[in-house]
C-alpha cells in the first residue's frame, strides 16, 4: 500500500510543475524558443518573498503577490531587454536560446551575489532555507498547509487563465497574436504589447510557484535550474504549444517522479533516491522521441483500432 | 607576486582543454548547424575515461592489487602508487596516456553517434533540449554510480608525466596539451576546407537543396558529430589528466554554455574564431582568477565573471552577432588553376 505522505508529496509537487511549465508554455507561445532562464523566474519569486518576509517578519503566504510582481517583472525585463530585440532582428531559434542560456547564468549569477550579501552582511540565513507551515487535520490525514494553498492556486490560475483568455477582449486579442502574428497585427493588434503582457503573466506565474518551494525543499539559487528540466519535460509532454497539455504534463511528470522514485527505491528495486532527476530527463526524450508533439498530438483511436485488429 | 611562467603553462593547458572543445562545437554548430547543447556529456566521457581506467589497468601493471570495493575510498593512494611507479616507467606512462586518449575519443564519438539519432530526427530547439537533458543524465549517473567515477567522491587520476620534476614537469605537460590541441585544430581546419567542409556548409545552409544534389544529410550530421564528439572527449582525457582528479559534477551545463560562448564571441563559422573566442574568453576568466585573491568582497567574485560573460555574450549576440573573426567566403580553386584546367579541356 502506499503511503498517503507519497501521494501528499506527488500532488504538491505536480502542483509546483505544473504552474511553472503553464508559465514556460505561455513563453513559448509568443515567441516560439524554450526560455531557459524560465527556472530563475521561480527563484526570483522566492527571494524577493523571502527577503520580505525575513525583515518584517510576516507569513510568506502573504507575499504571494510580491512573489508575482518580481517574478513578472523579471521575466518581462528579460522580454524587453534581450528577446524582443534579438526578435525584431530575426535572429534564428538556436541564436535565441543560447541568449536565454546567458540570461539564465546572469539572473542566476545575480541571485547568489545577493544570496552572498544577504548572509555576509545581513547576517541571513540565505541558503538552504525552509519556511514554516501549518498543517489542518481531516479525517486523521495530515493536509500540510501548502499542499492547500498551491492546489487553491493552481485551480485559480486555471480558471482565471481560462476566462482571460476566452471572455475577455484583451484574452482573445492575445490568442491571435499568438496564432498568427501577421494577420494579428494588420487587424490593429500590438503584437509586442501582447507579447510583452504574456511575458509578465508567464514570469508572475513562476515566481508565484517559487514561493511554494521552500516549504518542502531547501532552497538555493540553483534550485530553478535543477527544476528547469523538469519543467521542461511536462511542458513537452503537453505539446509545449498547449496550456492545457502543460498542467496534464505537469502532473504526469509530478507524479511520476514524486511515486516512481518511491516504487524504484522500495524493496523489489532497491534504486538509490539520489536517480530521481534521472525520472523527468527519461520521460523528456522518450517524448521527444516517440511522439515530439506532445500527447496531445497522439492519435490515440488510431492506435486502439489497430490494436483491436490485431487481437 | 605573480609568477610569470607558472601564469602562461597554465594558461596554455587551460587554452589547449577549451580549444579543442570551441573547435568541435565551430564543426558541430558553425560549420553543420547542429545545436549541440550537451557538449559537457562528450567532453564528460573522456574524463571519465581516464577517470575510470586508467587506476584500473595501471594498478596491475604496477604490481598492485586493487580491490573494487575499497577503490571509491582509496582512489587518491592507489592513483599516488600508480604515479609513483609512472616516475619511474615513463614507457609505460605515455602508453597509457596515448591509450586513454584513443578510448577518450572512441568513446566519445560512441555517445556522438547515439546522439546522432535524435539530432537527425528533430528540430533545433527540441534537440537542444534533449541534448541538455542527456547531458544531466550522464552527469547524475556520474554521480550516483559509484563504481564508474567513485560517485559523490569523484576519483583521482594518475600522473603520466610523473617521471618529469618541477618546472620542466609543468612545461613539458603543457607543450604536450598544446601539441595535442593543435593537432585537432589543424585536422579540423583542413576539414572544413576540404569538400566535406563545403558539404557540411551545404547541409547548414539548405539542407532540401544539399538533399535535391543527391547528398545524404543524415549520414554527413552523423560524421560531424561523431568527429566532433571524438575531440571533445580526447579533451576530457586530458583534463582528466591535468586536474589529477575527475568529478562528475564538474560536467554541469555551465561547462557547455562557457564553449558556446567562446564559439560565438569568436565568430561561428570561421575557426579561426574558436581559437581568438577562446583566447578572450580565458583571458577573461583567468584574469579574474588572478585577481580575485587580491581583494575582499562580500561575496564569491567567480559569479561576477559569470555575469559579466552572460551579459558579453547577449551583447555579442546582439551587436555583432556574426563574431569578432565573421565566416569568409569558401576558399575554393585558385583562379589560375581554374584557368588552367579550362584551357587543358579545350
Amino acid at each position: 500500500m502506499l503511503p498517503v505522505t507519497v501521494l501528499i508529496d506527488s500532488l504538491l509537487y505536480g502542483n509546483l510543475i505544473t504552474l511553472m511549465a503553464i508559465g514556460l508554455t505561455l513563453t513559448y507561445l509568443t515567441l516560439k524558443i524554450p526560455n531557459f532562464a524560465h527556472g530563475d523566474l521561480a527563484m526570483v519569486g522566492v527571494y524577493s518573498a523571502y527577503t520580505v518576509a525575513v525583515f518584517l517578519n510576516i507569513n510568506p503566504y502573504t507575499l504571494l503577490p510580491i512573489a508575482f510582481l518580481m517574478g513578472g517583472l523579471s521575466a518581462l525585463g528579460t522580454y524587453i531587454l534581450v528577446y524582443r530585440p534579438l526578435f525584431r532582428k530575426g535572429a534564428s531559434i538556436v541564436v535565441m536560446m543560447v541568449a536565454s542560456i546567458a540570461v539564465d547564468i546572469v539572473i542566476r549569477s545575480i541571485l547568489q551575489i545577493y544570496a552572498d550579501i544577504m548572509s555576509s552582511t545581513f547576517n541571513v540565513y540565505s541558503r538552504g532555507f525552509l519556511f514554516k507551515d501549518f498543517s489542518l487535520n481531516i479525517y486523521e490525514v495530515r493536509l500540510p498547509g501548502v499542499l492547500v494553498i498551491s492546489s487553491l492556486t493552481v485551480l485559480a490560475i486555471i480558471v482565471s487563465l481560462y476566462l482571460f483568455l476566452s471572455k475577455t477582449r484583451f484574452g482573445i486579442a492575445m490568442r491571435a497574436a499568438i496564432e498568427n502574428p501577421w494577420l494579428a497585427s494588420s487587424l490593429g493588434i500590438n503584437v509586442e504589447l501582447v507579447y510583452g503582457i504574456s511575458w509578465f503573466i508567464a514570469g508572475g506565474i513562476t515566481g508565484l510557484a517559487g514561493v511554494f518551494l521552500p516549504f518542502r525543499i531547501p532552497t538555493n539559487p540553483d534550485l530553478g535550474w535543477l527544476m528547469l528540466l523538469s519543467v521542461f519535460a511536462a511542458s513537452i509532454l503537453g505539446g509545449l504549444e498547449s496550456l492545457f497539455g502543460a498542467i496534464a504534463g505537469g502532473y504526469v511528470v509530478g507524479f511520476s517522479e514524486i511515486l516512481g522514485i518511491y516504487v524504484l527505491s522500495s524493496p523489489p528495486f532497491g534504486i538509490s533516491t539520489a536517480y530521481r532527476p534521472a525520472i523527468p530527463f527519461t520521460i523528456l526524450i522518450i517524448t521527444l522521441l516517440l511522439a515530439p508533439r506532445g500527447i496531445t498530438s497522439v492519435e490515440w483511436n488510431k492506435i486502439a483500432t489497430r490494436l483491436r485488429r490485431n487481437v | 607576486m605573480f609568477d610569470i611562467i607558472r601564469i602562461v603553462v597554465d594558461f596554455a593547458a587551460f587554452y589547449a582543454i577549451y580549444l579543442m572543445l570551441s573547435v568541435s562545437l565551430e564543426l558541430e554548430y558553425g560549420e553543420t548547424g547542429i545545436s549541440n547543447f550537451g557538449k559537457a556529456m562528450f567532453f564528460a566521457a573522456g574524463a571519465f575515461t581516464a577517470g575510470a581506467l586508467v587506476i584500473r589497468l595501471a594498478g596491475p601493471i604496477a604490481g598492485l592489487i586493487i580491490s573494487e570495493s575499497e577503490l571509491k575510498l582509496r582512489s587518491v593512494y592507489y592513483s599516488t602508487l600508480v604515479s609513483r611507479y609512472f616516475a619511474a616507467h615513463p614507457g609505460v606512462a605515455l602508453a597509457i596516456l596515448f591509450l586513454m586518449l584513443i578510448l577518450g575519443a572512441l568513446f566519445g564519438a560512441v555517445l556522438g553517434y547515439l546522439a546522432s539519432y535524435p539530432a537527425i530526427r528533430l528540430r533545433e530547439d527540441y534537440l537542444g533540449i534533449t541534448l541538455i537533458a542527456a547531458s544531466e543524465l550522464v552527469r547524475v549517473i556520474g554521480r550516483n554510480y559509484d563504481p564508474l567515477i567513485g560517485g559523490t567522491l569523484g576519483t583521482a587520476v594518475p600522473d603520466p608525466f610523473a617521471w618529469l620534476m618541477g618546472r620542466q614537469r609543468e612545461i613539458v605537460v603543457s607543450t604536450f596539451m598544446m601539441i595535442i590541441a593543435l593537432t585537432s585544430f589543424i585536422v579540423t581546419a583542413s576539414l572544413s576546407r576540404s569538400p566535406f567542409g563545403r558539404l557540411l556548409r551545404a547541409v547548414r545552409d539548405s539542407e532540401t537543396a544539399a538533399e535535391a544534389l543527391g547528398k545524404d544529410v543524415v549520414k554527413v550530421r552523423m560524421k560531424s558529430l561523431m568527429i566532433g564528439s571524438a575531440i571533445a572527449g580526447a579533451a576530457g582525457v586530458l583534463y582528466a589528466f591535468y586536474m589529477g582528479f575527475v568529478h562528475a559534477d564538474d560536467f554541469n551545463p555551465i561547462k557547455t554554455f562557457i564553449v558556446w560562448v567562446m564559439v560565438i564571441i569568436g565568430g561561428s563559422g570561421n575557426i579561426w574564431g574558436a581559437a581568438i573566442g577562446t583566447f578572450v574568453y580565458l583571458l577573461i576568466d583567468r584574469g579574474i582568477a588572478l585577481v580575485k585573491h587580491q581583494f575582499t568582497l562580500p561575496f564569491d567574485i567567480n559569479y561576477v565573471s559569470y555575469a559579466v560573460l552572460g551579459t558579453l555574450l547577449v551583447a555579442v549576440l546582439m551587436f555583432r552577432p556574426e563574431g569578432l573573426l565573421p565566416e569568409k567566403p569558401l576558399s575554393t580553386i585558385p583562379r589560375k588553376i581554374l584557368k588552367m584546367r579550362v584551357k587543358a579541356q579545350k
